[in-house]
């Protein structure tokens, strides 16, 4: 099951490439992710009563593993389906070529594939090879469309993520180095690392952790190496940005997360708290006030998720077992709404030919169906009940103030107040003023897997249904 | 007592030996860059006929100079001469050889590029006073780099004593540590810019865009030429001879016995014949680089200086 | 033995650390690659003499592999690109070499005040150079700041990860074999990501230098 997980999606990625083009392959891609958000369901069970591993356990799953494998496996779906939208258009247009039709999907898959790695490596060092090669492999992705916007969006996101990355390896050696000169064994092993802990250096363990938090924040979109992330999503072809947006960034959140289990269990609360604070106040700030100077609406939204990766960052800062299931929760409604979003505003584009807001108006009226999923996306990611992100971001702040800082707590609230302020002002102008052209409908095959999504999102907000039991095992493990 | 004169027969023995190794240094160099480029080359012995030769010829000096003017070469060679007679070349008990300081011997070294520079000034002509102007820019450049890669080489010593710099490369290994290494490399390229060599200076060229060591000597002829020749090449000697001995100091005599000084002798000869081999060599492969370009240089191995200090207090 | 085996190791650590502080001194494009092969020849020559000393041979085969591609592979595939670049100099770094060079004593100086804790647990004559593994890593750091040109920018990242593979050969027992594949092969492909990159951001769009990258902003 393990293997089959990461297989799949290797396998779709390899017939991609070697395989001529036809709309097969991209519906290939379809039929892989479908596989993984299946496999992903039953490692998920299994993981709740057992500890599946493969390859002599350097590869297994528990509920935090699970969990973020159930966000690939939905986001990575939706993407999939936004990517068969996407080939079509560009091909259809002459913008892009066969070939680059099969590079595209192979290296979604390879994205895919590179993100499972991740989340199933039990060796942090191996977890961080995971992490670098989904740098690799995306930079062609965010380039695809072969404008000069997109070449110099990739090239700051591949320069500047590897160099951050590269400090979070510099990181992850220090904390070999620090279990190669601890008591026992030295091993790179994530329980391991966590159970021998309390023996390692302190010195070496914190220079280690804060260059974790800095590498691993870069490719989670924290300050202050943020600055590829808004160039990257904007310029992405839409699918590639949902599945960044939705999904790469909770990825690196999660190594992260793995991180500071070991550094909680070697040093304690104080300092990794303080570290993680300082970085999610200081991206929420940049982000908030980025945000409410935007005039493109992809840039908003990649602003918007780096809001809420600050978020994550303060939960985590938090630290306690309801805020890291608020975490949790927040990262599997973030993922979903997030991609609905970039999808959404992908067909946008398409439709009116600019990414500028003033350049789009009265949506509710000419295409209601991309309209309404724009706006109730909106909703779900400002955090508006009855949608998950509303319980997950409660959560957030309520264990801020039961952990003593309710000081944070408080500016945390207020950011969320101004991203209202600052996405509904731009929405309203896009989705009502005059509409130019007749009324048009989206096409099922687009509407029907978004509002899928988002009615998922809503159930996920008011029963928790089905994820409570594993996002409350994934906190445990996490803590 | 015997120590003493012993010590007093190895300076001598010294001050002879650089007289002689200079010139003789200068032709080797000369030669090996002759062959590299395809030439026979001129013989080895070709600088002693010229000083010969020079030294018989009549003395001009320019018409406004002053005292300054021919004093430069004098003071250019007693420095270099007293400098060479106190410092562990042959052997390591030389005289004074407990008191010597690597800073005091590279200041008195020193003292004969500035009264050059001002034998230059003194001639009022144009092209001594642009080389003399250049020299002064290159050597306020060089002095802070030379510092510092002593201060490092003394850090992991513990002294500045110069016989002890050696003498301690000779007990321990050689490659004693980063810093000794990084501050061997900083203090060579301080030598090559002090002495003039490629890529700092082109001791072949009279071109006036390039020239800078050429143009302040430019105005010396006959005896007062030789002395300068004289000089320098000795200076070039010395400066190798110390950095061949810091950096290989094997077979460095370390008492005063007859047999001692002449393996010492034999020893340190064969070392600055292969660091000359060796900068010619180097010399064939590189280009001068331009003027504005120095600072770049000099400021490099002003860097490994300071590597070389950060590495011997943070390593030691 | 083991003297020799400390002065091997010395110089070699020491050859690395002067290569990257080359690639701030030269303006040259070619000559900092030149300086990167150097460089990954030193390193390649750590992982075989820390090897050789440990009797690990599969430390001494990360060395050969380190050498096929940290001295050959990757300085081959960028030299393509400076090959067809006619104006191969950094010609207007935002600080001038002097500066710069200055800054990364400084960067040492950082690098092994913050490390004291580091050295102080290896306590081995390998873990007493760690401090150059960490200044190479902001040196690295340091040039791709302040230099322009997209070859420049590789080379420093390149500096960078050559630090980090110091880093880990001096700390560390050896790290196991499939990571130190994994991040091979990362950085192989990286570099030849980089490189189809800059070679078609040349060709058609005729940009060199990355201060004519100032299209995305807010």
């Amino acid at each position: 099951m393990i293997l089959a997980i990461l297989a799949l999606p290797l396998l779709a990625g390899v017939i991609s490439a070697l395989a001529p083009w036809r709309r097969g392959v991209a519906l290939l891609g379809v039929a892989s992710l479908a596989g993984v958000l299946v496999l992903a369901a039953l490692i998920g069970r299994a993981s709740l009563v057992g500890a599946p591993s493969a390859l002599g356990g350097s590869l297994g799953a528990d509920p935090l593993s699970a969990l973020m494998l159930l966000v690939i496996g939905a986001v990575g779906l939706l993407a999939a389906l936004g990517g068969v939208r996407y080939l079509d258009s560009q091909l259809e247009r002459g913008a892009c070529t066969s070939r680059q039709a099969s590079l595209y999907a192979a290296l979604v898959q390879g994205f895919i594939a590179a993100m499972i790695l991740t989340v199933l490596a039990r060796n942090i060092a191996v977890m961080w090879v995971a992490v670098e090669a989904t740098t690799v492999v995306t930079t062609f992705l965010v380039g695809h469309r072969r404008t000069r916007g997109a070449l110099e969006a990739s090239w700051k996101y591949i320069i500047i993520c590897s160099v951050g990355i590269a400090l979070a390896f510099l990181g992850t050696m220090l904390l070999y180095v620090a279990a190669s000169h601890g008591h026992g064994t030295a091993s790179l092993d994530w329980a391991t690392l966590v159970r021998e802990a309390p023996h390692l250096n302190h010195a070496v363990v914190r220079l280690a952790f804060s260059l974790i938090v800095l590498g691993y924040g870069t490719k989670v979109g924290l300050a202050p190496l943020h600055s590829w992330l808004p160039d990257a999503h904007s310029q992405a072809p839409a699918p590639v940005s949902a599945l960044m947006s939705g999904v790469l960034l909770s990825v690196a959140f999660y190594a992260l997360l793995r991180c500071r289990a070991i550094a909680v269990a070697a040093l304690g609360t104080d300092f990794v708290r303080t570290t993680l604070l300082i970085s999610g106040l200081v991206t929420l700030g940049v982000a908030v006030t980025m945000l409410l100077h935007q005039s493109d609406y992809k840039r908003m939204l990649a602003y918007s998720s780096m809001e809420h990766m600050g978020l994550l960052c303060l939960g985590a800062a938090a630290g306690t077992p309801l805020a890291l299931a608020a975490v949790l929760l927040h990262v599997v409604g973030h993922g979903l709404a997030k991609s609905v979003l970039f999808l959404t505003a992908g067909e946008i584009v398409e439709a009116d030919g600019t990414s500028q807001i003033a350049g789009v108006s009265g949506l509710l009226v000419r295409r209601p169906a991309l309209g309404g999923l724009f706006a109730v996306g909106l909703a779900a990611l400002v955090g508006l009940p009855p949608f998950s992100l509303f319980a997950s971001e409660l959560g957030v702040v309520r264990a801020l103030s039961a952990a003593g800082l309710a000081w944070v707590s408080a500016l945390a609230l207020a950011a969320l107040a101004f991203v209202v302020v600052g996405l509904s002002a731009p929405a309203a102008r896009m989705l009502l003023g005059p509409a130019t052209t007749a009324p048009q409908r989206a096409p099922f095959s687009f509407s029907v897997p978004m509002g899928v999504a988002l009615g998922a999102l809503a159930l996920l907000g008011v029963v928790a249904w089905p994820l409570s039991s594993l996002i409350h095992a994934g906190a445990a493990v996490a803590l | 007592m015997t120590s003493s004169v012993g010590g007093g027969v190895a300076s001598a023995l010294q001050l002879l030996w650089i007289l002689l190794a200079g010139p003789l240094a200068l032709g080797l160099m000369r030669k090996v860059r002759s062959r590299l480029e395809g030439r026979e080359g001129a013989s080895v012995l070709q600088p002693l006929r010229d000083l010969r030769k020079l030294s018989t010829k009549q003395r001009t000096r320019p018409t406004d100079s002053t005292w300054v003017f021919a004093a430069a070469p004098v003071v250019l060679v007693a420095s270099t001469v007293v400098a060479a007679a106190f410092s562990p070349l042959v052997t390591l008990s030389a005289l004074l050889a407990s008191r010597v300081d690597f800073v005091a011997i590279l200041f008195v070294l020193l003292l004969g590029s500035v009264s050059l520079l001002l034998g230059a000034l003194d001639t009022g002509t144009a092209f001594a006073g642009m080389g003399a102007s250049r020299a002064a820019m290159v050597g306020a450049m060089v002095e802070p780099a030379l510092l510092v890669a002593i201060l490092a080489m003394s850090l992991g010593v513990g002294t500045s004593n110069l016989s002890r710099l050696v003498g301690v490369g000779v007990t321990t290994s050689a490659l004693a540590g980063p810093a000794r290494i990084l501050a061997l490399v900083s203090f060579f390229i301080a030598i090559l810019a002090e002495t003039g060599r490629l890529p700092v200076d082109n001791p072949a060229t009279h071109l006036e865009l390039t020239m800078i060591h050429e143009a302040m000597v430019l105005e010396y002829a006959g005896p007062d030429l030789a002395l300068v020749t004289l000089g320098e090449s000795a200076r070039l000697v010395l400066l190798l001879g110390l950095f061949a001995n810091l950096a290989l100091p094997w077979g460095i005599a370390s008492g005063t016995g007859a047999l001692a000084l002449v393996g010492g002798l034999l020893a340190v000869s064969i070392k600055v014949g292969l660091v000359a081999v060796a900068v010619s060599v180097f010399e064939v492969t590189t280009a001068k680089i331009r003027l504005f370009r120095i600072p770049e240089l000099l400021a490099g191995a002003f860097l490994l200086g300071v590597l070389s200090v950060i590495s011997a207090v943070a390593l030691r | 033995m083991s003297f020799s085996y400390v002065s091997l190791l010395d110089l070699a650590v020491v050859v690395v650390m002067v290569t990257a502080a080359l690639t701030l001194w030269r303006q040259s494009l070619a000559a900092a690659v030149k300086a990167l092969a150097v460089q990954g020849v030193g390193l390649a020559a750590v992982a075989v003499i820390l090897g050789a000393h440990r009797h690990d041979l599969v430390l001494v085969g990360v060395g050969v592999l380190v050498l096929a591609i940290k001295a050959v592979a990757v300085p081959w595939l960028i030299g393509r690109v400076v090959a067809h670049d006619h104006a191969a100099r950094e010609a207007s770094p935002l600080i001038n070499v002097p500066a710069s060079l200055v800054g990364a004593g400084v960067l040492t100086l950082l690098a092994f005040a913050a490390t004291r804790g580091v050295v102080a647990l290896v306590a081995t004559p390998a873990g007493r150079l760690i401090p150059f593994g960490v200044a190479i890593v902001l040196i690295g750091f340091f040039s791709m700041v302040v230099r322009r040109r997209a070859v420049s920018q590789i080379v420093g990242l390149l500096t960078i990860d050559n630090g980090i593979a110091l880093t880990a050969f001096l700390g560390t027992s050896g790290v196991p074999l499939v990571v130190e594949l994994g991040v091979t092969l990362d950085v192989l492909l990286a570099v030849v990501v980089l490189q189809v990159l800059v070679a078609h951001l040349q060709r058609h769009f005729n940009v060199h230098d990355l201060d004519q990258l100032r299209d995305l902003h807010d």
